[in-house]
């Protein structure tokens, strides 16, 4: 039995509670989370996984800042899953079951949390307490600049102070009110608790002690774990690893990036591993673990490249069943608002309404990811099928494909639409139906349209997307660059920066995704200080209805905001894509698939045999 | 001799030196923050700023070029930073598994090069030199990714006869003969581009020996044709072979990035590439710096051993 909560911005007058039956009857948790079981199921075994060019490079789960490898989390959350564990199945949701609390308590208008957490173990033995919060929390107060998921202004930054009242409670006081599902979601999602009683030292023939409670103590644990954690030889063999609370403990690990699951016997929670094993292979790219697979190799489990989504029927025939996830996250065309022409033509919001009416994204869908995408309607993915899809969205957005339209608004605003061709401004002008502020008579709608290289799908939605816009006398010039050379450009830039020569260089940009948390909040993509804006987009009304869905209490202010950001056009809204798996066919449990903590949960897989 | 030795060293140290200027610069010059390459467009300014002082990419080229000839000359390449771990750590991994791989797929190739250009020198001009030639420049002129590709599709995945890929997480040269069976593959595929070159150098090498005095004054001697094929034309006629498997060094060191990438087979060669399109200066650094010096050492090596095997070099210097 799979029992879900949603923890909701509900009444904002009283505290708003979440409880959680963690152990209820049936057991709860994932298991069987929506796999059709077939035959009998087996204990034991061993599970292969490819991954490729996936090489985790540090254990200790809270990452210094100059690391960014994402695979470190897949690595690490098995051993120490979160606070609050991030999705159920393929939902948005928290998983309470997982999770290892089990009452969250807003309250004093969401300016207090109180955290109850369960009373599970380690996997020594020793009880995971509120000490151990209280050690996360002091590592990062004296060290947050220097851990890699810190975002501006959150934990532990917003902490005005942190008390135990009891071994299992934990009473956080922030600095401010927020929206409860925000905080939830997006903050303490990301916080493992780590085993106090063994990694509060600071040396590894050290004792253990109370070093956090001090700046100088917690700076020089931090940097002793921070070492330990990046030294990849030991990672298998270090007694301050084998101290889990997560499903799994580590049995091997290669530097090449192979590593090895073996179950946590003592593990507290609901779904004990049935597998005896789960072995992560690394593979250099997609085309050497495509052939691996086609040759019906070992592999039980593995990710298929978008570029190889229509071999899936081969795959089919060896063996496996398939399944996918949607992208929790947002795909677009980024518009460089200060470019210098480009960005006056940019800044007119009927220009980016006709733009986005001439991308036809049901169209890319089909043809260039075989249908495996969200549609794009919005900035919120609407395959998730969920509470965060407005009515808007989920009727398919406010710009479906329409060229003729797109033609209307621009002749509207003084251009002389020339389809096929390039269109010019004949009314130049500040007028509702003029071309608008700084465009010059003659101007040109034309663009540069840089993207990522590499992806065969993208190769084809661009070239799409340049022939529909064609078809409004919208002319597109693509360049594509490699992936890591558009980032260090594009990342360089956001409000502050934007009047940089570095920021002119580009006009549109298409890289892939940004990544959600599980709350999908324009929070750091959309207001205009934010880290994320790095086309230079400003909207007063939208900092309003952003900071309104972080801090508010207002259950429509979600939606609001989303309309709003689907209407505004701050990016060129594209398909995005999903991720497409292929497991062995007697494997039961793989799906669904949870996007929200690292894909796979191999605690709810089990191989079955055909009944007799 | 020593003279000459002393001066190829000298020559090639400073070759060394400029390749490190060069490549310094270079790999400096390229476009966009190498911050925001290494840590994502999730990076706050305050990251990278951490980020660009630690790797001290803060400081100005010239200060950064000297601290890192520096530390080059205390055996410290640096930390790779998207891998966080040494580079030499990164190059011991990788360096000797390729030259086990190429080593063997070079062998490989001479093993059948050299006896088919000879076998193709007696016999030129005739139909039989036609057919062999023309079959090895067809492999040859073959994209190596097409014949990897052709050969998986036919062996591994319509037969199943051999591995598709090496397993995962292999990490040293032993690991390369937990599955022999899967090195067939990417040795035939690297073997079959080189044989090519091999047997076409020594097919003109002998050709040219064979119209050589010393050669009619043998078989006017009356020595078997056996004996003047092993004694006299293969020891000089491979004399341009030697000069080749000197320049092969860099490539053994350099890496086959193509065979890597379909064979799962994690060597130099994707670590030059990847590094280049993250803007691992340290590993791009390190891996040129290590190529160059291959490529000196090859050049020097092809050097001595054909001085040694040809007296008439030996005694000119």
């Amino acid at each position: 039995m799979r029992r879900t909560h949603r923890l909701t911005a509900a009444v904002a007058a009283v505290a708003l509670t979440t409880l959680v039956a963690a152990c209820a009857a049936g057991g709860g948790g994932k298991v069987g989370a929506g796999s059709v079981v077939k035959g009998q199921k087996i204990n034991g075994g061993t599970v292969t996984v490819a991954e490729v060019a996936a090489s985790p490079n540090d254990i200790f789960p809270l990452l210094p800042s100059t690391n960014s490898n994402g695979y470190n989390g897949d690595l690490t959350l098995g051993l120490w899953p979160p606070l609050v564990y991030s999705g159920d199945g393929g939902k948005s949701v928290v998983n309470p079951q997982e999770s290892l609390f089990s009452k969250l308590t807003y309250s004093d208008n969401d300016k207090v949390i109180t955290i109850a957490l369960k009373p599970w173990k380690w996997s020594d033995g020793v009880p995971i307490t509120s000490r151990d919060f209280t050690f996360v929390y002091n590592l990062l107060k004296w060290n947050y600049n220097d851990w890699f998921d810190y975002v501006q202004g959150l934990f532990p930054v917003d902490v005005a102070k942190v008390s135990t009242p009891n071994a299992h409670t934990v009473v956080l006081d922030l600095s401010r009110s927020y929206n409860p599902t925000f905080y939830t979601d997006n903050v303490l999602a990301t916080i493992p608790l780590l085993p106090q009683h063994a990694w509060d030292k600071t040396s590894a023939t050290g004792k253990v002690g109370n070093y956090d409670e001090s700046k100088a103590g917690a700076k020089a644990v931090w940097n002793f774990l921070q070492a330990q954690g990046s030294d990849m030889g030991t990672f298998a063999t270090n007694p301050l690893w084998k101290v889990v609370d997560g499903p799994w403990k580590l049995a091997a690990f290669q530097s090449s990036g192979y590593y090895a699951w073996v179950p946590n016997k003592s593990y507290s929670g609901p779904d004990k591993p049935v597998l005896s094993k789960v072995i992560w292979t690394p593979f250099t790219t997609d085309t050497a673990e495509m052939d691996t697979l086609r040759a019906g190799t070992s592999l039980d489990v593995a990710l298929v490249p978008l570029n190889d989504v229509r071999q899936i029927s081969a795959l089919k025939a060896e063996g496996y069943s398939v399944a996918q996830v949607p992208e929790p996250g947002v795909a677009e065309i980024l518009p460089n608002f200060y470019a210098p022409v480009a960005g006056l033509l940019l800044r007119q919001l009927y220009i980016r309404q006709a733009m986005e009416y001439l991308i036809n994204r049901k169209q890319i869908v089909q043809k260039a990811f075989a249908g495996y995408a969200d549609p794009g309607n919005g900035p919120v993915p609407v395959t998730y099928g969920q509470q965060w899809d407005s009515p808007l969205e989920k009727a398919g957005g406010p710009y479906p494909y329409d060229p003729a339209k797109a033609k209307a608004l621009l002749a509207a605003h003084g251009w002389k639409v020339v389809p096929g061709g390039t269109d010019t401004c004949i009314k130049p002008g500040t007028a509702a139906d003029e071309c608008g502020a700084g465009i010059t008579s003659g101007e040109p709608l034309t663009f540069q349209f840089l993207f990522a290289s590499g992806t065969e799908s993208y190769d084809e939605q661009n070239a799409a997307i340049q022939s529909s816009e064609s078809l409004g006398g919208i002319k597109l010039t693509l360049k594509s660059e490699p992936f890591n050379t558009l980032v260090s450009t594009t990342g360089t830039c956001n409000a502050q920066s934007h009047p940089a020569s570095i920021c002119n260089d580009w006009q549109l940009q298409q890289y892939g995704y940004n990544e959600y948390l599980m709350d999908p909040s324009g929070a750091g993509q959309f207001n205009t200080d934010a880290n994320g804006n790095y086309g230079g987009y400003s909207s007063a009304e939208m900092n309003s209805l952003i900071d309104a869905t972080e801090y508010g209490s207002s259950s429509s202010a979600f939606f609001a905001y989303e309309n709003y950001a689907a209407e505004q056009l701050p990016l060129l809204w594209l398909p995005a894509e999903s991720q497409v798996f292929v497991y062995k066919s007697n494997l039961a449990g793989v799906t669904p698939l949870n996007p929200f903590s690292g894909l796979y949960n191999p605690e709810v897989w089990y191989y079955t045999k055909p009944a007799s | 001799m020593t003279r000459y030795l002393m001066q190829r060293i000298g020559q090639s140290v400073a070759v060394v030196i400029g390749v490190m200027i060069l490549t310094f610069i270079l790999v400096h010059l390229e476009p966009g923050s190498t911050a925001r390459a290494v840590l994502g467009l999730k990076a706050t300014p305050a990251k990278v700023a951490i980020f660009n002082n630690t790797y001290g990419l803060n400081r100005p080229l010239p200060v950064q070029f000297w601290l890192y000839c520096d530390h080059v000359l205390h055996g410290n390449f640096g930390i790779s930073y998207a891998a966080g771990q040494p580079v030499s750590t990164l190059i011991a991994q990788r360096l000797p598994r390729d030259a086990v791989l190429i080593g063997i797929s070079t062998l490989l190739a001479l093993i059948i090069g050299v006896p088919m250009g000879l076998y193709q020198a007696i016999h030129h001009g005739t139909v039989r030199d036609d057919i062999v030639a023309g079959t090895w420049f067809t492999l040859y002129s073959a994209p190596d990714f097409m014949e990897a590709l052709l050969l998986i599709a036919i062996v591994s995945v319509h037969f199943h006869l051999l591995p598709a890929s090496f397993p995962g997480g292999i990490t040293s040269i032993g690991g390369l003969f937990t599955d022999p069976s899967a090195l067939v593959l990417p040795v035939v595929v690297l073997a079959i581009n080189s044989v090519a070159g091999f047997s076409q150098y020594m097919r003109s090498s002998a050709i040219e020996e064979l119209a050589q005095d010393y050669m009619r004054t043998a078989r006017a001697k009356g020595l078997s044709e056996r004996m003047i094929l092993t004694r006299h034309l293969l020891r000089n006629a491979v004399l341009p072979i030697i000069t080749i498997l000197g320049l092969s060094l860099p490539n053994i060191v350099a890496g086959a990035v193509i065979a890597e990438a379909i064979f799962n087979f994690p060597g130099m060669g994707l670590l030059f590439w990847q590094s280049a399109l993250s803007h691992d200066f340290p590993v791009m650094l390190g891996a040129t710096l290590i190529i160059g010096v291959a490529t000196v050492v090859g050049n020097l090596a092809a050097d001595i051993a054909y001085g040694v095997l040809d007296p008439r070099i030996r005694h000119a210097v």
